[in-house]
């Protein structure tokens, strides 16, 4: 027979300094773990929504990231041999010539700057990148000075709303004109600012092109253009738009690390102070529980119990923590970091995932359980005639 | 005297599981602030230094990738002819790099090599590592931190594949692994190879990410930080100047901030051992508030009842705190975990200054965690907490 769960419930209420000082150690522990796993489950859902299989992007070889990458003309016609390439509905090859620049805009929220990447494109990107789609205005004219804006770096980069002048240039004194936003299913694209490969050429006076993007007419069919590409016909490097993208996470397996370091560290302190707070109940009520094995309470129960007066604890703190962590991640949602490889900035919302919940979850469970268990063996170890004899 | 020591003894050791408990419970976070701030000194090290040199960093006004031309070097020296305030212009060309087969990335950069030298006066290298350098166009200076990592010794043939043009694998001799380095991760090596490499390949030479300015006086940096972007403002490559230190900070910033996020992170943790250490002190006074009565009414002043608690608090915390700080301290001093690399920044030096605070940080949660039991002992009404006994 298991004890009723409101004596769990009554019982942390005798001890509210006790109870509400375990509360809080877990809640501060919760937060700082789901605010940290945000991080790291915005960054990756940024960089994994980013690519296509079916889209190879060719980089000069030895180049880590596009705008490291040259690329000369000639070397990017010899990537139009390449087999498989798909074909638009005019018949156009699918290949797309992008030249990566990058201009220093101001922050909006805080001073400082940011190194946000500028794409000069062919209309022909617009169906390779089919996720990239406007959502206000209009599409830059060629031949004008117009741009348009990745609605993540227009939220958070100054000079980028509608209408508005953005210099740049390699001498910062050509002026866009901002004429439209898009979107791109929250990739890494929207913090990039896009325009006409031809006037981006000029204005940063660059002959040449940073990657080459070639789309095959299905994903299985890629691994063979890859090849023809490395091979001795091109010799330029390719790689799936996925594992590019995939390779740019690498930052966040560092933040993964350095988490999950500090996190077992953190719970493991947990896990004691919740013990001691459990050993103290166990402690202060061993003639109650002396009293209830002599009515019949089976050792079983009195574990249950405890452990349950544990979980009580830590599930509810859990609870608490989380939605700390939801206020604080929505006031901090809009981050962005300067990759060591692409040197721009790459924009990312803090993301409570399923996964970040679950993991709290389960972190909590974990030392609840395990910091309330020894104590519920220990009382259910109470030697019944001792215990009430004392009293 | 004596029987307070013997009392505060008996105290501890009465129950033991619950003071290793708490000694854990304070411990662990402590260990954590000590290794967050660590790496927050790390940093704080590097941008002093930055400081303290004294340098402008000169880069290309719409974005630190694009580059300048080599020519501007002459332009800021003509700056200063006499040459005692502006005692050094080093144009320096980040190009990036890894080892074949190998994807840790490694920040190389190609320097003028005339003005290293006394431009970059902390590397301190010795008169025979200054005449290798000077001396052979493949000369590298390898930082302690990729040195240590990939094992290159002085002497050793070296091969880098650089990320930007020429993109294919150069050779290096290894001249100096510069162990005063403040900035250890950086490797340098002599711009006029570079160049002629460039030239092989047919890729556009003479070309600068950032000039390095050695100033005389903290005066001739803020006159000629201004006067540089003066010079070439309205020219095809306009400059942005800043103090070293500023430049280097907005690199940190941009890299999820984190000395300030793992501060913010140590203050949480502190908090969380005080609240710990606090539900002892509270679950021991509770324990033992009929000896504390006892002993007020055998003549013992609310005074001595105070200090009890509060010495036993601050033992158990210094205890919990001192396990602490001297683990990460034995870790990172005297096993292979000295070498471990905080990404980008530095590498995890745990100072004894460091563990020396948060020693004072676990006396300080000792007092704070005391303060209301203790509180609670002195005031107690010794009729009322007799009575109240079963």
């Amino acid at each position: 027979m298991a004890l009723p769960l409101t004596y769990n419930w009554r019982n942390l209420f005798v001890r509210k300094l006790s109870t509400s000082l375990t509360f809080a150690v877990v809640t501060i522990i919760v937060a700082v773990l789901s605010i940290l796993l945000s991080f790291a489950a915005g960054i990756n859902e940024s960089l994994r929504s980013t690519g296509n299989p079916a889209n190879i992007i060719v980089l000069r070889t030895g180049a880590t990231a596009e705008s490291t990458s040259i690329i000369n003309q000639a070397e990017a016609n010899r990537v139009l041999q390449a087999p498989n390439i798909a074909q638009d509905a005019n018949g156009r090859a699918m290949v797309s010539q992008e030249l990566c620049a990058q201009t220093t805009l101001p922050r909006k929220d805080v001073r400082g700057i940011a190194n946000v990447a500028v794409r000069g494109v062919d209309d022909i990107a617009f169906i390779l990148h089919k996720e990239v789609r406007l959502t206000e205005g209009r599409m830059f004219e060629p031949g004008k000075l117009e741009v348009i804006v990745g609605k993540a770096a227009q939220e958070r980069y100054q000079h980028l709303g509608m209408g508005e002048v953005v210099p740049m240039g390699r001498s910062g004194d050509r002026e866009y004109k901002v004429v439209g936003v898009f979107e791109s299913n929250g990739s890494a694209m929207e913090s990039e600012i896009w325009a006409a490969r031809t006037n981006i050429m000029d204005s940063f006076r660059r002959q040449f092109v940073s990657s080459v993007v070639v789309q095959v007419k299905d994903a299985s069919l890629a691994r063979e253009a890859v090849g023809y590409i490395q091979g001795p016909a091109v010799r330029l490097k390719a790689k799936t738009e996925t594992e590019y993208y995939e390779d740019l996470t690498s930052k966040t397996r560092e933040i993964v690390i350095l988490t999950s370091v500090l996190i077992t560290l953190m719970g493991i302190g947990a896990v004691f102070a919740v013990a001691n707070t459990m050993y103290a109940a166990v402690d202060s009520r061993r003639r109650e529980i002396a009293m209830l094995r002599t009515i019949g309470f089976l050792r079983r129960s009195i574990i249950t119990a405890f452990v349950l007066e544990s979980l009580f604890i830590c599930m509810s703190a859990c609870l608490c923590g989380l939605v700390v962590a939801a206020l604080v991640s929505g006031m901090i949602a809009k981050q962005d970091f300067l990759s060591d490889t692409t040197w721009t900035v790459l924009a990312y919302d803090l993301k409570m995932t399923p996964w970040t919940i679950g993991v709290a979850l389960a972190l909590a469970a974990s030392v609840g359980v395990i910091g309330g268990l020894a104590p519920a063996l220990r009382a259910s170890r109470t030697r019944i005639i001792e215990a009430l004899r004392k009293a | 005297m004596n029987l307070r020591l013997i009392y505060l003894y008996r105290n501890l050791t009465r129950n033991v599981r619950r003071t290793l408990l708490t000694c854990a419970a304070v411990g662990l976070p402590i260990m954590i602030y000590v290794l967050s701030m660590s790496v927050v000194h790390g940093v704080d090290k590097f941008l002093e230094n930055s400081a303290k040199q004294l340098r402008i960093v000169v880069t290309q006004k719409t974005s630190i990738v694009n580059p300048l031309p080599q020519g501007h070097r002459r332009k800021i020296e003509a700056l200063d002819p006499t040459q005692q305030r502006l005692t050094a212009v080093c144009g320096v060309q980040w190009i990036g790099g890894q080892r074949a087969n190998d994807p840790t990335p490694l920040s190389l950069m190609a320097a003028d090599h005339d003005s290293f030298i006394p431009a970059m006066p902390e590397y301190q290298l010795t008169p025979s590592e200054i005449e290798a350098w000077q001396k052979d166009r493949q000369a590298i200076i390898v930082g302690s931190g990729p040195a240590g990592q990939m094992g290159w010794k002085v002497g050793d043939r070296i091969s880098i594949v650089p990320t930007l043009p020429p993109y294919r694998a150069m050779e290096f001799h290894v001249v100096s692994t510069a162990p005063d380095a403040p900035d250890n991760q950086s490797i340098f090596f002599r711009k006029d190879f570079l160049d002629e490499e460039l030239k092989k390949d047919g890729f556009p030479e003479g070309l600068v990410s950032f000039f390095f300015v050695k100033c005389a006086s903290k005066k001739d940096l803020d006159d000629f930080r201004q006067l540089i972007d003066t010079t070439f403002a309205g020219s095809l490559d306009e400059t942005r100047s800043l103090d070293e230190k500023t430049f280097m900070n907005e690199f940190i910033a941009q890299q999820f901030d984190l000395p300030r996020n793992l501060a913010i992170l140590s203050g949480l943790t502190v908090f969380v051992a005080i609240m710990a250490a606090m539900n002892t002190m509270s679950m021991n006074f509770r324990d033992r508030i009929a000896e504390m009565a006892t002993l007020k009414s055998l003549g013992f002043s609310g005074g001595f009842a105070f200090s009890l608690i509060q010495t036993e608090s601050l033992l158990l915390c210094s205890l919990g705190g001192l396990i602490g700080a001297m683990v990460p301290f034995i870790l990172f001093t005297f096993t292979p975990a000295k070498d471990f690399q905080v990404p980008l920044i530095v590498t995890l030096v745990v100072e004894m200054s460091t563990c020396l605070k948060a020693l004072g940080i676990a006396v300080f949660i000792g007092v704070v965690a005391g303060l209301w039991p203790s509180w609670l002992a002195m005031r107690m009404h010794v009729v009322r907490a007799l009575r109240n006994l079963e």
